[in-house]
Protein backbone atom coordinates (compact mmCIF):
# COMPACT_ATOMS: atom_id res chain seq x y z
CA UNK A 1 0.00 0.00 0.00
CA UNK A 2 2.99 2.31 0.32
CA UNK A 3 3.01 2.47 -3.47
CA UNK A 4 1.02 5.57 -4.24
CA UNK A 5 -1.56 4.91 -6.94
CA UNK A 6 -2.86 8.45 -6.66
CA UNK A 7 -4.64 9.26 -9.89
CA UNK A 8 -3.51 12.10 -12.12
CA UNK A 9 -5.25 15.34 -11.30
CA UNK A 10 -6.13 14.57 -7.69
CA UNK A 11 -3.08 16.21 -6.11
CA UNK A 12 -2.43 19.92 -6.66
CA UNK A 13 -0.03 20.83 -9.45
CA UNK A 14 2.46 22.50 -7.08
CA UNK A 15 3.09 19.31 -5.09
CA UNK A 16 3.35 17.21 -8.26
CA UNK A 17 5.91 19.68 -9.69
CA UNK A 18 7.78 19.74 -6.38
CA UNK A 19 7.91 15.93 -6.50
CA UNK A 20 9.51 15.99 -9.96
CA UNK A 21 12.04 18.67 -8.93
CA UNK A 22 13.08 16.82 -5.76
CA UNK A 23 13.32 13.53 -7.66
CA UNK A 24 15.49 15.13 -10.37
CA UNK A 25 17.82 16.55 -7.71
CA UNK A 26 18.01 13.24 -5.85
CA UNK A 27 18.68 11.36 -9.10
CA UNK A 28 21.49 13.79 -9.98
CA UNK A 29 22.93 13.28 -6.49
CA UNK A 30 22.70 9.47 -6.77
CA UNK A 31 24.32 9.40 -10.24
CA UNK A 32 27.13 11.67 -9.06
CA UNK A 33 27.67 9.58 -5.95
CA UNK A 34 28.35 6.35 -7.83
CA UNK A 35 31.55 6.18 -9.86
CA UNK A 36 31.19 5.65 -13.62
CA UNK A 37 33.09 2.33 -13.42
CA UNK A 38 30.74 1.00 -10.74
CA UNK A 39 27.75 2.25 -12.74
CA UNK A 40 28.84 0.34 -15.83
CA UNK A 41 29.39 -2.81 -13.77
CA UNK A 42 26.05 -2.53 -12.01
CA UNK A 43 23.81 -1.64 -15.00
CA UNK A 44 22.77 -5.30 -15.61
CA UNK A 45 21.96 -5.62 -11.89
CA UNK A 46 19.83 -2.45 -12.02
CA UNK A 47 18.03 -3.90 -15.07
CA UNK A 48 17.28 -7.24 -13.48
CA UNK A 49 16.25 -5.83 -10.08
CA UNK A 50 13.96 -3.28 -11.77
CA UNK A 51 12.46 -6.04 -13.92
CA UNK A 52 12.01 -8.23 -10.83
CA UNK A 53 10.14 -5.41 -9.08
CA UNK A 54 7.84 -5.05 -12.10
CA UNK A 55 7.26 -8.82 -12.24
CA UNK A 56 6.41 -8.67 -8.51
CA UNK A 57 3.94 -5.89 -9.24
CA UNK A 58 2.21 -7.98 -11.89
CA UNK A 59 1.31 -10.55 -9.22
CA UNK A 60 -1.64 -8.69 -7.74
CA UNK A 61 -3.93 -9.77 -4.93
CA UNK A 62 -6.96 -8.20 -6.59
CA UNK A 63 -9.52 -7.62 -3.79
CA UNK A 64 -7.07 -5.48 -1.75
CA UNK A 65 -5.04 -4.27 -4.77
CA UNK A 66 -1.86 -5.41 -3.06
CA UNK A 67 1.23 -6.69 -4.78
CA UNK A 68 4.78 -7.32 -3.67
CA UNK A 69 7.18 -4.44 -4.35
CA UNK A 70 10.59 -6.00 -3.51
CA UNK A 71 11.95 -2.49 -2.95
CA UNK A 72 13.85 -3.49 0.18
CA UNK A 73 15.46 -6.37 -1.75
CA UNK A 74 16.49 -3.71 -4.30
CA UNK A 75 17.92 -1.53 -1.54
CA UNK A 76 19.87 -4.40 0.03
CA UNK A 77 21.29 -5.72 -3.27
CA UNK A 78 21.93 -2.42 -5.08
CA UNK A 79 22.73 -0.05 -2.22
CA UNK A 80 20.90 3.24 -1.62
CA UNK A 81 22.00 5.29 -4.66
CA UNK A 82 21.47 2.62 -7.32
CA UNK A 83 18.23 1.45 -5.67
CA UNK A 84 16.84 4.98 -5.98
CA UNK A 85 17.72 5.02 -9.69
CA UNK A 86 16.13 1.58 -10.09
CA UNK A 87 12.94 2.76 -8.34
CA UNK A 88 12.69 5.72 -10.74
CA UNK A 89 13.02 3.37 -13.73
CA UNK A 90 10.32 1.08 -12.33
CA UNK A 91 7.94 3.98 -11.63
CA UNK A 92 8.46 5.42 -15.08
CA UNK A 93 7.80 2.06 -16.74
CA UNK A 94 4.74 1.10 -14.71
CA UNK A 95 3.20 4.54 -15.19
CA UNK A 96 3.16 3.69 -18.90
CA UNK A 97 0.95 0.69 -18.06
CA UNK A 98 -1.43 3.07 -16.29
CA UNK A 99 -0.24 1.62 -12.96
CA UNK A 100 0.02 4.83 -10.91
CA UNK A 101 -0.38 8.27 -12.41
CA UNK A 102 2.25 9.50 -14.82
CA UNK A 103 2.29 12.98 -13.27
CA UNK A 104 2.99 11.51 -9.82
CA UNK A 105 6.05 9.52 -10.90
CA UNK A 106 8.22 12.07 -9.07
CA UNK A 107 6.33 11.70 -5.79
CA UNK A 108 6.12 7.93 -6.18
CA UNK A 109 9.89 7.77 -6.68
CA UNK A 110 10.49 9.75 -3.49
CA UNK A 111 8.19 7.49 -1.45
CA UNK A 112 9.28 4.14 -2.84
CA UNK A 113 12.88 5.31 -3.10
CA UNK A 114 12.73 6.19 0.60
CA UNK A 115 11.50 2.63 1.23
CA UNK A 116 14.51 1.18 -0.60
CA UNK A 117 17.03 3.54 1.04
CA UNK A 118 15.57 3.04 4.53
CA UNK A 119 15.48 -0.71 3.90
CA UNK A 120 19.19 -0.69 3.09
CA UNK A 121 20.22 1.30 6.17
CA UNK A 122 17.91 -0.62 8.52
CA UNK A 123 19.26 -3.90 7.14
CA UNK A 124 22.83 -2.73 7.79
CA UNK A 125 21.83 -1.73 11.32
CA UNK A 126 20.06 -5.02 12.12
CA UNK A 127 22.94 -6.96 10.61
CA UNK A 128 25.35 -5.27 13.03
CA UNK A 129 23.03 -5.64 16.02
CA UNK A 130 21.66 -9.16 15.48
CA UNK A 131 24.53 -10.84 13.70
CA UNK A 132 22.16 -13.57 12.50
CA UNK A 133 23.77 -15.66 9.80
CA UNK A 134 20.69 -16.46 7.74
CA UNK A 135 19.79 -12.78 7.10
CA UNK A 136 16.06 -13.64 7.31
CA UNK A 137 15.16 -11.65 10.42
CA UNK A 138 17.39 -8.69 9.55
CA UNK A 139 15.85 -8.24 6.12
CA UNK A 140 12.29 -8.98 7.28
CA UNK A 141 12.43 -6.43 10.06
CA UNK A 142 14.09 -3.91 7.75
CA UNK A 143 11.28 -4.43 5.21
CA UNK A 144 8.53 -4.16 7.84
CA UNK A 145 9.89 -0.92 9.32
CA UNK A 146 10.67 0.69 5.98
CA UNK A 147 7.15 -0.13 4.70
CA UNK A 148 5.67 1.47 7.81
CA UNK A 149 7.86 4.54 7.35
CA UNK A 150 7.25 4.89 3.62
CA UNK A 151 3.49 4.55 4.12
CA UNK A 152 3.78 7.34 6.69
CA UNK A 153 5.69 9.45 4.13
CA UNK A 154 2.92 8.76 1.60
CA UNK A 155 0.33 9.93 4.13
CA UNK A 156 2.51 12.97 4.82
CA UNK A 157 2.47 13.83 1.11
CA UNK A 158 -1.32 13.51 1.01
CA UNK A 159 -1.59 15.67 4.16
CA UNK A 160 0.70 18.36 2.72
CA UNK A 161 -1.22 18.26 -0.56
CA UNK A 162 -4.30 19.58 1.29
CA UNK A 163 -2.47 22.85 1.78
CA UNK A 164 -2.81 24.93 -1.36
CA UNK A 165 -0.59 28.02 -1.74
CA UNK A 166 -3.64 30.30 -1.47
CA UNK A 167 -4.33 28.91 1.97
CA UNK A 168 -0.78 29.16 3.30
CA UNK A 169 -1.59 32.58 4.68
CA UNK A 170 -4.37 31.22 6.87
CA UNK A 171 -2.08 28.42 8.03
CA UNK A 172 0.53 31.04 8.85
CA UNK A 173 -2.04 32.69 11.10
CA UNK A 174 -2.82 29.36 12.66
CA UNK A 175 0.84 28.56 13.34
CA UNK A 176 1.53 31.99 14.74
CA UNK A 177 -1.52 31.68 16.96
CA UNK A 178 -3.45 34.51 15.31
CA UNK A 179 -6.02 32.22 13.67
CA UNK A 180 -8.57 29.80 15.04
CA UNK A 181 -8.49 26.04 14.83
CA UNK A 182 -11.57 26.03 12.60
CA UNK A 183 -9.47 27.83 10.01
CA UNK A 184 -7.05 24.91 9.88
CA UNK A 185 -9.84 22.34 9.82
CA UNK A 186 -11.43 24.06 6.84
CA UNK A 187 -8.17 23.60 4.95
CA UNK A 188 -8.58 19.84 5.29
CA UNK A 189 -12.33 19.78 4.81
CA UNK A 190 -11.99 21.24 1.32
CA UNK A 191 -10.36 18.11 -0.09
CA UNK A 192 -9.65 14.62 1.15
CA UNK A 193 -10.72 13.72 4.67
CA UNK A 194 -7.23 12.99 5.89
CA UNK A 195 -8.08 11.02 9.02
CA UNK A 196 -10.50 8.81 7.07
CA UNK A 197 -7.86 8.26 4.39
CA UNK A 198 -5.16 7.46 6.96
CA UNK A 199 -7.48 5.01 8.75
CA UNK A 200 -8.32 3.25 5.46
CA UNK A 201 -4.64 2.96 4.55
CA UNK A 202 -3.61 1.72 8.00
CA UNK A 203 -6.43 -0.86 8.02
CA UNK A 204 -5.55 -2.23 4.57
CA UNK A 205 -1.76 -2.06 4.80
CA UNK A 206 -0.54 -4.30 7.68
CA UNK A 207 -1.47 -7.54 5.90
CA UNK A 208 0.57 -6.40 2.91
CA UNK A 209 3.49 -5.29 5.09
CA UNK A 210 3.67 -8.68 6.78
CA UNK A 211 3.47 -10.57 3.50
CA UNK A 212 6.07 -8.34 1.87
CA UNK A 213 8.48 -8.54 4.82
CA UNK A 214 8.24 -12.36 4.99
CA UNK A 215 8.86 -12.65 1.24
CA UNK A 216 11.73 -10.14 1.44
CA UNK A 217 13.30 -12.13 4.28
CA UNK A 218 13.00 -15.42 2.38
CA UNK A 219 14.34 -13.94 -0.88
CA UNK A 220 17.34 -12.36 0.86
CA UNK A 221 17.96 -15.62 2.78
CA UNK A 222 17.97 -17.61 -0.47
CA UNK A 223 20.19 -15.13 -2.36
CA UNK A 224 22.60 -14.99 0.60
CA UNK A 225 22.91 -18.78 0.51
CA UNK A 226 23.52 -18.94 -3.26
CA UNK A 227 25.28 -15.64 -4.06
CA UNK A 228 26.46 -14.09 -0.76
CA UNK A 229 28.43 -11.46 -2.69
CA UNK A 230 25.13 -9.85 -3.77
CA UNK A 231 24.05 -9.31 -0.17
CA UNK A 232 27.47 -8.65 1.35
CA UNK A 233 29.63 -7.05 -1.38
CA UNK A 234 32.65 -7.13 0.96
CA UNK A 235 32.66 -10.93 0.58
CA UNK A 236 33.06 -10.67 -3.21
CA UNK B 1 -0.59 -6.00 -16.05
CA UNK B 2 -0.03 -8.42 -18.92
CA UNK B 3 3.30 -7.14 -20.22
CA UNK B 4 3.68 -9.80 -22.93
CA UNK B 5 0.22 -9.04 -24.35
CA UNK B 6 0.93 -5.29 -24.34
CA UNK B 7 4.19 -5.87 -26.22
CA UNK B 8 2.41 -8.11 -28.73
CA UNK B 9 -0.33 -5.52 -29.39
CA UNK B 10 2.27 -2.76 -29.83
CA UNK B 11 4.27 -4.73 -32.38
CA UNK B 12 1.48 -6.42 -34.35
CA UNK B 13 -1.29 -3.82 -34.54
CA UNK B 14 -2.26 -2.18 -37.84
CA UNK B 15 -4.42 0.77 -36.79
CA UNK B 16 -3.91 4.46 -37.60
CA UNK B 17 -2.28 4.92 -34.18
CA UNK B 18 0.17 2.07 -34.86
CA UNK B 19 1.14 3.98 -38.01
CA UNK B 20 1.83 7.24 -36.14
CA UNK B 21 5.20 8.27 -34.73
CA UNK B 22 5.88 7.63 -31.04
CA UNK B 23 6.40 11.34 -30.38
CA UNK B 24 2.95 12.22 -31.79
CA UNK B 25 1.33 9.63 -29.51
CA UNK B 26 3.31 10.89 -26.51
CA UNK B 27 2.02 14.41 -27.28
CA UNK B 28 -1.53 12.98 -27.60
CA UNK B 29 -1.26 11.22 -24.23
CA UNK B 30 0.25 14.36 -22.66
CA UNK B 31 -2.63 16.52 -23.93
CA UNK B 32 -5.25 14.07 -22.62
CA UNK B 33 -3.54 13.90 -19.22
CA UNK B 34 -3.32 17.71 -19.10
CA UNK B 35 -7.07 17.92 -19.77
CA UNK B 36 -7.70 15.34 -17.02
CA UNK B 37 -5.55 17.34 -14.58
CA UNK B 38 -7.35 20.65 -15.20
CA UNK B 39 -10.90 19.32 -15.50
CA UNK B 40 -13.27 18.74 -12.61
CA UNK B 41 -16.41 18.27 -14.68
CA UNK B 42 -17.93 14.81 -14.32
CA UNK B 43 -19.64 14.94 -17.72
CA UNK B 44 -16.55 16.17 -19.53
CA UNK B 45 -14.40 13.44 -17.95
CA UNK B 46 -17.00 10.85 -18.92
CA UNK B 47 -16.97 12.27 -22.47
CA UNK B 48 -13.15 12.01 -22.52
CA UNK B 49 -13.38 8.40 -21.33
CA UNK B 50 -15.92 7.53 -24.04
CA UNK B 51 -13.69 9.25 -26.64
CA UNK B 52 -10.70 7.19 -25.47
CA UNK B 53 -12.82 4.03 -25.63
CA UNK B 54 -13.71 4.97 -29.21
CA UNK B 55 -10.00 5.27 -30.02
CA UNK B 56 -9.40 1.84 -28.44
CA UNK B 57 -12.07 0.42 -30.74
CA UNK B 58 -10.37 2.04 -33.74
CA UNK B 59 -7.09 0.33 -32.81
CA UNK B 60 -8.89 -2.99 -33.48
CA UNK B 61 -7.22 -4.56 -30.47
CA UNK B 62 -9.10 -6.60 -27.80
CA UNK B 63 -11.11 -3.80 -26.19
CA UNK B 64 -12.05 -5.59 -22.98
CA UNK B 65 -8.45 -6.62 -22.29
CA UNK B 66 -7.17 -3.07 -22.78
CA UNK B 67 -9.93 -1.55 -20.66
CA UNK B 68 -9.17 -4.10 -17.92
CA UNK B 69 -5.43 -3.26 -17.98
CA UNK B 70 -6.28 0.44 -17.70
CA UNK B 71 -8.85 -0.07 -14.95
CA UNK B 72 -6.35 -1.08 -12.24
CA UNK B 73 -5.76 2.48 -10.89
CA UNK B 74 -9.51 2.76 -10.25
CA UNK B 75 -9.09 0.50 -7.20
CA UNK B 76 -6.79 3.00 -5.48
CA UNK B 77 -8.87 5.91 -6.77
CA UNK B 78 -11.83 4.38 -4.93
CA UNK B 79 -9.90 4.69 -1.64
CA UNK B 80 -9.36 8.36 -2.44
CA UNK B 81 -12.97 8.77 -3.44
CA UNK B 82 -14.08 7.18 -0.16
CA UNK B 83 -11.74 9.49 1.77
CA UNK B 84 -13.11 12.54 -0.06
CA UNK B 85 -16.75 11.44 0.27
CA UNK B 86 -19.00 14.44 0.83
CA UNK B 87 -22.29 12.75 0.07
CA UNK B 88 -22.05 13.38 -3.67
CA UNK B 89 -21.50 10.58 -6.14
CA UNK B 90 -20.35 13.15 -8.69
CA UNK B 91 -17.20 14.16 -6.75
CA UNK B 92 -16.34 10.50 -6.15
CA UNK B 93 -16.97 9.82 -9.84
CA UNK B 94 -14.64 12.66 -10.85
CA UNK B 95 -11.73 11.09 -8.91
CA UNK B 96 -12.34 7.63 -10.38
CA UNK B 97 -12.80 9.01 -13.91
CA UNK B 98 -9.58 11.04 -13.66
CA UNK B 99 -7.73 7.81 -12.82
CA UNK B 100 -9.43 5.87 -15.61
CA UNK B 101 -8.91 8.54 -18.32
CA UNK B 102 -5.22 9.16 -17.57
CA UNK B 103 -4.54 5.45 -17.31
CA UNK B 104 -6.38 4.64 -20.56
CA UNK B 105 -4.48 7.41 -22.40
CA UNK B 106 -1.16 5.89 -21.28
CA UNK B 107 -2.31 2.36 -22.11
CA UNK B 108 -3.39 3.50 -25.61
CA UNK B 109 0.12 4.91 -26.07
CA UNK B 110 1.80 1.72 -24.93
CA UNK B 111 -0.40 -0.80 -26.80
CA UNK B 112 0.18 1.07 -30.06
CA UNK B 113 3.88 1.87 -29.66
CA UNK B 114 6.76 -0.61 -29.20
CA UNK B 115 8.80 0.21 -26.09
CA UNK B 116 12.08 0.95 -27.93
CA UNK B 117 10.23 3.66 -29.90
CA UNK B 118 8.92 5.24 -26.70
CA UNK B 119 12.39 5.09 -25.11
CA UNK B 120 14.10 6.58 -28.15
CA UNK B 121 11.60 9.47 -28.11
CA UNK B 122 12.23 10.34 -24.46
CA UNK B 123 15.97 9.57 -24.40
CA UNK B 124 17.15 13.17 -25.08
CA UNK B 125 15.82 14.21 -21.66
CA UNK B 126 17.23 11.27 -19.70
CA UNK B 127 20.77 10.67 -18.36
CA UNK B 128 22.66 7.72 -19.84
CA UNK B 129 22.33 5.48 -16.77
CA UNK B 130 18.53 5.85 -16.81
CA UNK B 131 18.43 5.12 -20.57
CA UNK B 132 20.54 2.00 -20.15
CA UNK B 133 18.53 0.97 -17.10
CA UNK B 134 15.25 1.37 -19.00
CA UNK B 135 16.54 -0.65 -21.91
CA UNK B 136 17.96 -3.48 -19.78
CA UNK B 137 14.86 -3.53 -17.58
CA UNK B 138 12.67 -3.90 -20.64
CA UNK B 139 14.88 -6.69 -21.98
CA UNK B 140 15.13 -8.42 -18.60
CA UNK B 141 11.39 -8.18 -18.10
CA UNK B 142 10.65 -10.68 -20.85
CA UNK B 143 13.48 -12.97 -19.72
CA UNK B 144 12.08 -12.91 -16.18
CA UNK B 145 8.49 -13.43 -17.30
CA UNK B 146 9.55 -16.58 -19.15
CA UNK B 147 11.61 -17.76 -16.16
CA UNK B 148 8.65 -17.03 -13.85
CA UNK B 149 6.34 -19.06 -16.05
CA UNK B 150 8.75 -22.00 -15.99
CA UNK B 151 9.30 -21.61 -12.25
CA UNK B 152 5.58 -21.68 -11.43
CA UNK B 153 5.08 -24.72 -13.68
CA UNK B 154 8.08 -26.45 -12.07
CA UNK B 155 6.84 -25.68 -8.55
CA UNK B 156 3.36 -27.01 -9.37
CA UNK B 157 4.67 -30.20 -10.97
CA UNK B 158 6.92 -30.94 -7.99
CA UNK B 159 4.22 -30.13 -5.42
CA UNK B 160 5.84 -26.85 -4.34
CA UNK B 161 2.55 -24.96 -4.72
CA UNK B 162 -0.36 -26.92 -3.30
CA UNK B 163 -3.76 -26.01 -1.88
CA UNK B 164 -3.95 -25.70 1.87
CA UNK B 165 -0.18 -25.47 2.54
CA UNK B 166 0.06 -21.70 2.42
CA UNK B 167 3.18 -21.21 4.56
CA UNK B 168 5.11 -23.80 2.56
CA UNK B 169 3.85 -22.17 -0.66
CA UNK B 170 5.13 -18.74 0.44
CA UNK B 171 8.52 -20.22 1.37
CA UNK B 172 8.86 -22.04 -1.96
CA UNK B 173 7.61 -19.09 -3.98
CA UNK B 174 10.00 -16.68 -2.23
CA UNK B 175 12.95 -19.00 -2.86
CA UNK B 176 11.78 -19.06 -6.48
CA UNK B 177 11.96 -15.26 -6.63
CA UNK B 178 15.50 -15.46 -5.24
CA UNK B 179 16.35 -18.01 -7.92
CA UNK B 180 14.88 -15.69 -10.58
CA UNK B 181 17.10 -12.89 -9.33
CA UNK B 182 20.27 -14.98 -9.48
CA UNK B 183 19.51 -16.58 -12.86
CA UNK B 184 18.20 -13.34 -14.33
CA UNK B 185 21.35 -11.53 -13.25
CA UNK B 186 23.56 -14.08 -15.02
CA UNK B 187 21.54 -13.69 -18.22
CA UNK B 188 21.48 -9.91 -17.97
CA UNK B 189 25.27 -9.71 -17.43
CA UNK B 190 25.86 -11.93 -20.48
CA UNK B 191 23.45 -9.84 -22.57
CA UNK B 192 25.08 -6.55 -21.51
CA UNK B 193 28.54 -7.99 -22.24
CA UNK B 194 27.46 -9.05 -25.73
CA UNK B 195 25.92 -5.61 -26.36
CA UNK B 196 29.18 -3.88 -25.38
CA UNK B 197 31.24 -6.19 -27.60
CA UNK B 198 28.93 -5.27 -30.50
CA UNK B 199 29.60 -1.57 -29.98
CA UNK B 200 26.61 -0.57 -27.84
CA UNK B 201 27.07 3.05 -26.73
CA UNK B 202 24.01 3.62 -24.57
CA UNK B 203 21.82 4.91 -27.41
CA UNK B 204 18.45 3.27 -28.00
CA UNK B 205 17.41 3.04 -31.63
CA UNK B 206 13.71 3.29 -32.35
CA UNK B 207 14.05 0.86 -35.24
CA UNK B 208 13.45 3.49 -37.90
CA UNK B 209 9.65 2.93 -38.09
CA UNK B 210 7.43 5.82 -39.15
CA UNK B 211 10.17 8.42 -39.39
CA UNK B 212 8.05 10.76 -41.53
CA UNK B 213 5.21 12.74 -40.07
CA UNK B 214 1.94 11.86 -41.79
CA UNK B 215 -1.81 12.01 -41.52
CA UNK B 216 -1.82 9.52 -38.63
CA UNK B 217 0.36 11.82 -36.53
CA UNK B 218 -1.86 14.76 -37.43
CA UNK B 219 -4.99 12.82 -36.41
CA UNK B 220 -3.53 11.77 -33.05
CA UNK B 221 -2.42 15.31 -32.18
CA UNK B 222 -5.70 16.90 -33.34
CA UNK B 223 -7.73 14.52 -31.13
CA UNK B 224 -5.51 15.45 -28.17
CA UNK B 225 -5.82 19.19 -28.92
CA UNK B 226 -9.62 18.92 -29.21
CA UNK B 227 -9.89 17.15 -25.85
CA UNK B 228 -7.62 19.70 -24.13
CA UNK B 229 -9.43 22.57 -25.86
CA UNK B 230 -12.79 21.34 -24.57
CA UNK B 231 -11.39 21.02 -21.04
CA UNK B 232 -9.90 24.54 -21.19
CA UNK B 233 -13.10 26.14 -22.48
CA UNK B 234 -15.20 24.49 -19.78
CA UNK B 235 -12.64 25.34 -17.10
CA UNK B 236 -12.59 29.01 -18.15
CA UNK B 237 -16.37 29.40 -18.52
CA UNK B 238 -17.85 27.48 -15.62
CA UNK B 239 -21.37 28.35 -16.75
CA UNK B 240 -20.91 26.43 -20.00
CA UNK B 241 -22.04 23.28 -18.25
CA UNK B 242 -24.70 22.66 -20.89
CA UNK B 243 -21.87 21.97 -23.32
CA UNK B 244 -20.63 19.16 -21.03
CA UNK B 245 -23.86 17.32 -21.84
CA UNK B 246 -23.43 17.96 -25.58
CA UNK B 247 -19.89 16.61 -25.50
CA UNK B 248 -21.05 13.58 -23.56
CA UNK B 249 -23.80 12.92 -26.11
CA UNK B 250 -21.36 13.37 -29.01
CA UNK B 251 -18.73 11.07 -27.53
CA UNK B 252 -21.37 8.45 -26.70
CA UNK B 253 -22.66 8.61 -30.27
CA UNK B 254 -19.10 8.24 -31.60
CA UNK B 255 -18.58 5.24 -29.30
CA UNK B 256 -21.80 3.52 -30.39
CA UNK B 257 -21.18 4.17 -34.09
CA UNK B 258 -17.55 3.01 -33.87
CA UNK B 259 -18.62 -0.15 -32.05
CA UNK B 260 -21.17 -0.87 -34.76
CA UNK B 261 -18.71 -0.11 -37.54
CA UNK B 262 -15.61 -1.89 -36.22
CA UNK B 263 -16.68 -4.52 -33.74
CA UNK B 264 -20.05 -5.92 -34.77
CA UNK B 265 -19.73 -8.20 -37.80
CA UNK B 266 -22.28 -8.23 -40.65
CA UNK B 267 -23.91 -5.01 -39.64
CA UNK B 268 -24.76 -1.92 -41.63
CA UNK B 269 -21.36 -0.60 -40.57
CA UNK B 270 -19.55 -3.37 -42.47
CA UNK B 271 -21.84 -2.82 -45.48
CA UNK B 272 -21.12 0.91 -45.40
CA UNK B 273 -17.41 0.15 -45.27
CA UNK B 274 -17.72 -1.76 -48.54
Amino acid sequence: MSHMHIPDGVLPVWIVTAGWVVTALLLAFCIKRVSSIELKRKVPLIGIISALMIVGMTLEIVPIAYHINLTVVAGIVLGPALAFISVFIVDLLISMFGHGGVTVVGLNTIIIGAEAVLGYYLFQLFKEVMGNKSMFWESSLAALLSLLLSTSIMLGVVYISQISPEKIESIGHLVSGTGSNTNGLRVLEDGINFSRFAKTVFILSPLGWILESVITGLVVKYVFRVRPDLILPERA
Amino acid sequence: MDVSAIDYYANHGVSFLHGARALSKIIFAGLVIASVVISNSFYLLLAVYFSLLTIVIWTRLPVLKIVTIAAYPAIFALIFAAASWNGSWVSAGVIVLKALCASLAMVILIVTTPYPDVFSSIEPVLPRIIREGLFLTYRSLFVLLELTDNLVKGLRVRGGLTHGRYIKNVVNFSSGIGLLLVRGLDLSEKFYGVLNVRGYSGRISGGGRHEKTGVNDFTAIVIGVLILGAALVIKKNGELSVYDGCMLALSLAALVLSTAYVVLPNTWGRAWKK
